[in-house]
């Protein structure tokens, strides 16, 4: 009986764990060799440099800059989607007149193409007949009317904008599902006046919520660092690298100036970044039970 | 609630529903605007009147996308890509959840939590390498390399899902099944399978959407316009179409209808499937 379990065990798992292996998990430790060496990509022949990618990395501005608006991002996606889908989740969850209309209409978007988001986002910030400027001219502040993806000072601000909008609803539907588990009299509102409402927010319904904000925060940092597809269709990381994130980096290298090396180079960092929030991440889950190995 | 809580709280409510109503709409704007203009011409839109909803509507703009031939390329490239790694992964991720929830052993956790993780990281730590394997195998510039690649990458969340639902079927169902002399393999396909459609439903949308959408492994994988998938093929229609809005607006509608269809079919399943896979994650 013993014996047969293991066999068909090892039977069931051969396959996925086999696609998964050869096609996941070698590739991934397989950057650690190319971060070590100069492949352009296409060549037969390259030099092993040891550590000399990441010693150029150390002293590379652009890399700084793609840190640096990486960091950006991700703050902004902790505090942004998150933020606005707690409060969604919290009205919604109250019987409100049309809630699942609601909630629909603030989820689809997490269902577009980041290509699709992209595009929409491009016509909201187009100088000429964008929305944003339209609104900003019949508001008559023409004076705060500008280029925004064409500025080095706007472009990450005006992609994290387009982020936001995307990612909301996928914060609202985690904090609704968190909130199933908090027993309804303690989130109605309408009994109570304002002073209690709060002091029971915060006292009782929000520690309630700890594994929902738990696992939001991680989506979105891990998120942020898959940040590319839509820098790509939105500025393709300019203007001068102004939008850079590491992700949008490392196809740069990799496929634009054919530095494959120097590419793995910065998956590498953003392998061990990611490493170590979703190492956090289980902890966390753990201590709270949630993931129940 | 008594009456005067009622009146208390009804212009509360009221102000409420308008905020929500108002953010809504808000919301709405970007998308709105995509479908107005893919009903509009050009001129119309460089002219102010994009968002004028009584005047200037033609069906032109889908007509143009329609007679291109491409764009039948792309659908079909998308297709082949998206429908074999969707059923493929769906399949070894039910072989290796079934194993997780039913018939676990000792150092199962690792294995796990290794196989999980995969969703977690990026693509681009998989790039450098994954292309040179390709281009070894002579395959870049075919559908392969994204049919692979998203089967492979579609197994954690598989796993993971499929799991966590077949540990919620009683093991004793497997068991009776076992004495009545079924293979583990029968169990999987006649006894928990059937119990399970949801979490399949839940994985068909997922898979679907994500691979569909995708843009990046078609774009390290393809160099031919003819290998090129919907979302990397109206990214390069657009040079084509640079100026005429209302084309690219219809293009990027008809490239959102079979997940839109998908996700208002589904829609139940979705929402809960996201937050299954999240929380549990």
């Amino acid at each position: 009986m013993g014996r047969s379990l293991w066999w068909w065990r090892i039977a069931l798992l051969a396959l996925p764990l086999g696609v998964y292996g050869a096609f996941v998990v070698f590739p991934l430790l397989s950057s650690f060799a190319y971060s070590a060496t100069d492949w352009n990509g296409f060549a037969r022949d390259f030099n092993v440099l040891g550590i000399g990618n990441f010693r150029a990395l150390a002293r590379d501005a652009l890399f700084a800059g793609a840190m640096k608006n990486t960091v950006i991002w991700t703050a902004a996606a902790i505090i942004l989607p998150n933020g606005m889908g707690f409060l969604l989740a919290l009205v919604l969850e109250r019987r409100v007149h049309g809630a699942s209309i609601f909630k629909s209409i603030f989820y689809l978007p997490v269902c577009l193409s980041a290509v699709v988001v992209g595009q929409i986002w491009i016509w909201i910030y187009r100088p000429d007949w964008g929305v944003l400027n339209t609104m900003l001219g019949a508001l008559g502040l023409p004076q705060g009317q500008r280029a925004w993806l064409a500025e080095p000072g706007t472009a990450l601000y005006a992609i994290i904008a387009a982020w936001t909008w995307q990612q909301t609803g996928l914060s609202m539907v985690i904090y609704l599902s968190g909130l199933t588990n908090v027993p309804h009299d303690l989130l109605e509102a309408a009994q109570l006046d304002g002073a209690r409402y709060w002091g029971r927010l915060r006292y009782v319904v929000l520690p309630m919520l700890k594994p929902a904000t738990i696992v939001v925060v991680a989506l979105s940092v891990i998120n942020s660092l898959k940040g590319f597809d839509i820098v790509y269709i939105m500025t393709g990381g300019g203007p001068f690298h102004a939008s850079d994130t590491l992700a949008m980096l490392m196809y740069d290298e990799s496929f634009k100036r054919y530095r494959m090396g120097y590419g793995a180079a910065i998956s590498v960092v953003l392998f061990l970044i990611t490493l170590a929030v979703i190492t956090i991440y289980f902890r966390q889950l753990r201590k709270l039970e949630e993931l129940t190995l | 609630m008594n009456a005067a809580a009622t009146q208390a709280t009804a212009p509360a409510r009221a102000a409420l529903l308008a905020a929500l109503a108002v953010l809504a709409l808000l919301f709405m704007i970007p998308i709105i605007g995509v479908v107005l203009s893919s009903l509009k011409g050009t001129t119309e839109i460089v002219a102010g009147r994009l968002w004028s909803v009584t005047t200037g509507f033609t069906l032109e703009n889908f007509a143009e996308v329609l007679g291109q031939r491409r764009i039948y390329v792309y659908l079909l490239n998308t297709l082949l890509v998206t429908v074999p790694a969707s059923s493929v992964s769906i399949a070894l991720g039910t072989l290796a959840g079934y194993v997780f929830a039913k018939l676990p052993f000792r150092g199962a956790s690792p294995v796990f939590i290794v196989v999980v993780a995969g969703m977690f990281f990026p693509a681009q730590v998989l790039l450098v390498p994954l292309f040179r394997m390709f281009l070894f195998m002579r395959l870049l510039n075919t559908l392969w390399p994204m049919i692979i690649v998203h089967t492979a990458l579609g197994v954690p969340i598989c796993t993971l899902l499929t799991r966590n639902f077949f540990a919620a079927v009683p093991n004793t169902l497997r068991e009776a099944a076992i004495l009545d002399g079924a293979s583990e393999l029968q169990v999987l396909l006649r006894v928990i399978l059937p119990v399970s459609l949801p979490a399949l439903a839940v994985l068909a949308t997922l898979q679907f959407t994500w691979i569909w959408n995708d843009f990046l492994w078609p774009l390290i994988f393809t160099q031919s316009d003819n290998r090129r998938t919907i979302m990397l093929g109206i990214v390069s229609m657009k040079g084509q179409y640079s100026v005429a809005w209302g084309v690219q607006g219809a293009m990027s509608l008809l490239a959102t209808v079979p997940t839109l269809f998908v996700f208002l079919r589904f829609q139940r399943y979705f929402i809960h499937g996201m937050t299954m896979g999240a929380v549990k994650g």
